[in-house]
């Protein structure tokens, strides 16, 4: 029993002396934010490319979840923390998305299901992404959560 | 009172909501991508403007571009990194402030270019009507050869023409020299680019006075002595200013190949000279003979020189011989001649046109001085009186030897 207590001791040290010398450092604060939204047009295979920010994907896995095959430009902006925001003209849902390895995993949908987003553009604001609807004139302020405050003209 | 500035004001505060709201409604990227376009708009205007004016409605636009965008110069900055708004509004004014410099300058030149036009126009016009005058007259005196009256009367006129062509030829050289020679090289450089757009330079125009000149003398009826002068002066003229602005003309305005158009307008300068030498030579000696002067055969300037010093050393040699009354009087006409006609008509044309120069003129005048003191007959008068002074001696003596003798006797 001493001896199965003291082997536990010893790993339970082993254990902690591993991770206390792994990797730890934490940079905090970091503003992953885009200033301004990208307009990305959709090649033959619904890929969209983004060379200024460095990001490529397809959005067919989108279109899908919208129920539509294609579209002309897909609006995108990530905000402070790193979320992508992703819509488009015609779409009911906004789509936030958390990045993986080599992978975009939906964090949440925004639904604007009775006013289907006519001409939606992001903006970058502080604290939070605006989200115009140039149809209509309305604005709604999001974050990965969702709508924080509605705005309506 | 208060319940209706209220109203006010809340009409006032729900436009300031909207109108800002408005504004809220707006895309970052568009407000990006509209000043992209509008910034493009601007340059290629920028690019394409071509007169002052436009340019100006230009600045005022990229004023209002500045102003408008000015408030949203972060979405502007951060679309535009590494550039920025305040570099494209200064690419802006540069491209702004060249484009008024280089269209200042097209201005100029093209202003330039429009005067020469009108100036060479000018000049053309007036001498192709001088020079229709001239055939027109040339016409008809060989028309009126049976009326000896209006053939001099036709004559004189016609060589009052040639006097005036002459003067306005000369009028437009001197306009050449003060305008080219004193021309810096960029200036030329200006012209020479918008050269290729005139109808008929300066060069052009010289070349075809020069040819209407030989054109002029290869059919030179009715023309005496003095106007043969007068166009070997004329000729001493133009090469000197040539000479002088040649080499600008030809390098503004045959920049391809200058030389060639020097070695041209030289080759026609030489011919023109050739034309007049031709009858000028034979004129001047018609115009001696016709004043009793025979001078030997002379074909140049030196020749010339030489003739008149045969013929004063002549004549020199002459009175020195005989001392006649003859000689004197034709010392006087050749003084007469050589003095009121040569050297008070012709001198400075001589001089301008390379027959005689100053020191050969002067060189001529010294012989003439010797010539007459030698011609100047000399007077019999002091000799008669000395004879008559002798022979009154002579009495006188004749007189005393005899009245002492016939009182000797007497004593």
């Amino acid at each position: 029993m001493t001896r199965l207590t003291l082997q536990v001791i010893i790993l339970c040290v082993f254990m902690i002396g591993s991770v206390s010398c792994g990797p730890s450092l934490v940079i905090q604060n970091v503003d992953y934010s885009q200033p301004l939204e990208s307009v990305l047009t959709p090649d033959s295979e619904n890929m969209v490319h983004d060379q200024r920010y460095a990001i490529k994907f397809s959005v067919s896995p989108i279109l899908e979840a919208e129920g539509s095959s294609s579209v002309n430009e897909v609006h995108l902006i990530r905000n402070n923390d790193g979320y992508y925001f992703v819509t488009a003209n015609g779409f009911q849902n906004v789509y936030v998305f958390a990045p993986g390895e080599g992978e975009l995993k939906l964090e949440n949908t925004i639904e604007f299901v009775e006013n289907a987003l006519g001409e939606p553009a992001f903006n970058k604001r502080e604290g939070y992404i605006e989200l115009v609807d140039l149809s209509n004139n309305e604005s709604y302020r999001l974050d990965h959560e969702g709508i924080l405050e509605e705005e309506t003209e | 009172m208060n319940t209706f500035i209220k109203q006010i004001s809340l009409f006032l505060v729900l436009t300031l909501c909207t109108g800002i709201s408005a504004i809220a409604q707006q895309s970052d990227y568009q407000i990006q991508q509209d000043f992209n376009t509008e910034y493009k708009e601007l340059l290629e205007r920028i690019e394409q403007a071509g007169t002052t004016e436009a340019l100006s409605e230009i600045e005022e636009a990229i004023n209002n571009f500045e102003t408008e965008y000015e408030e949203h110069s972060d979405i502007i900055d951060a679309s535009l990194h590494p550039e920025t708004f305040e570099n494209a509004i200064s690419t802006l004014r540069d491209n702004h402030a060249q484009a008024v410099e280089s269209t200042s300058t097209i201005e100029d030149l093209n202003d330039q270019v429009s005067s020469l036009e009108d100036e060479i126009d000018g000049f053309k016009s007036q001498l192709d009507q001088m020079d229709q005058e001239t055939a027109d007259l040339q016409q008809q005196i060989q028309e009126s050869t049976e009326n000896e009256a209006r053939q001099a009367a036709l004559i004189r006129q016609y060589r009052e023409n040639i006097e005036e062509r002459n003067l306005f030829v000369s009028n437009f050289l001197g306009d050449l020299l003060s305008k080219y020679q004193s021309m810096d090289r960029a200036q030329r450089q200006e012209i020479s680019e918008a050269a290729g757009r005139l109808e008929e330079n300066p060069v052009d125009v010289i070349q075809n006075v020069i040819n209407e000149y030989i054109a002029m003398m290869e059919n030179a009826e009715g023309l005496q002595a003095p106007d043969f002068v007068s166009m070997k002066a004329q000729h001493g003229y133009f090469v000197e200013v040539w000479n002088q602005v040649g080499e600008q003309l030809t390098a503004i305005f045959s920049p391809d190949n200058p030389e060639q158009a020097r070695a041209n307008v030289n080759q026609l300068l030489s011919n023109w000279s050739d034309s007049i030498n031709t009858n000028l030579w034979n004129s001047l000696h018609t115009a001696f003979s016709e004043n009793d002067i025979q001078l030997n055969e002379f074909s140049s300037s030196e020749e010339l020189n030489t003739a008149l010093h045969t013929y004063l050393d002549n004549a020199y040699e002459a009175s020195v011989e005989a001392n006649s009354e003859e000689d004197y009087n034709i010392y006087q006409n050749f003084n007469s001649f050589w003095n009121n006609t040569v050297k008070s008509e012709w001198g400075e044309m001589f001089v301008e046109g390379d027959i005689l120069t100053q020191a050969q003129i002067a060189a001529v005048d010294t012989k003439l001085d010797n010539w007459r003191d030698e011609a100047a007959p000399t007077s019999n008068l002091i000799f008669i009186l000395l004879i008559v002074s002798i022979a009154v001696i002579i009495g006188l003596v004749v007189l005393l030897l005899t009245r002492k003798s016939d009182s000797g006797s007497k004593a």
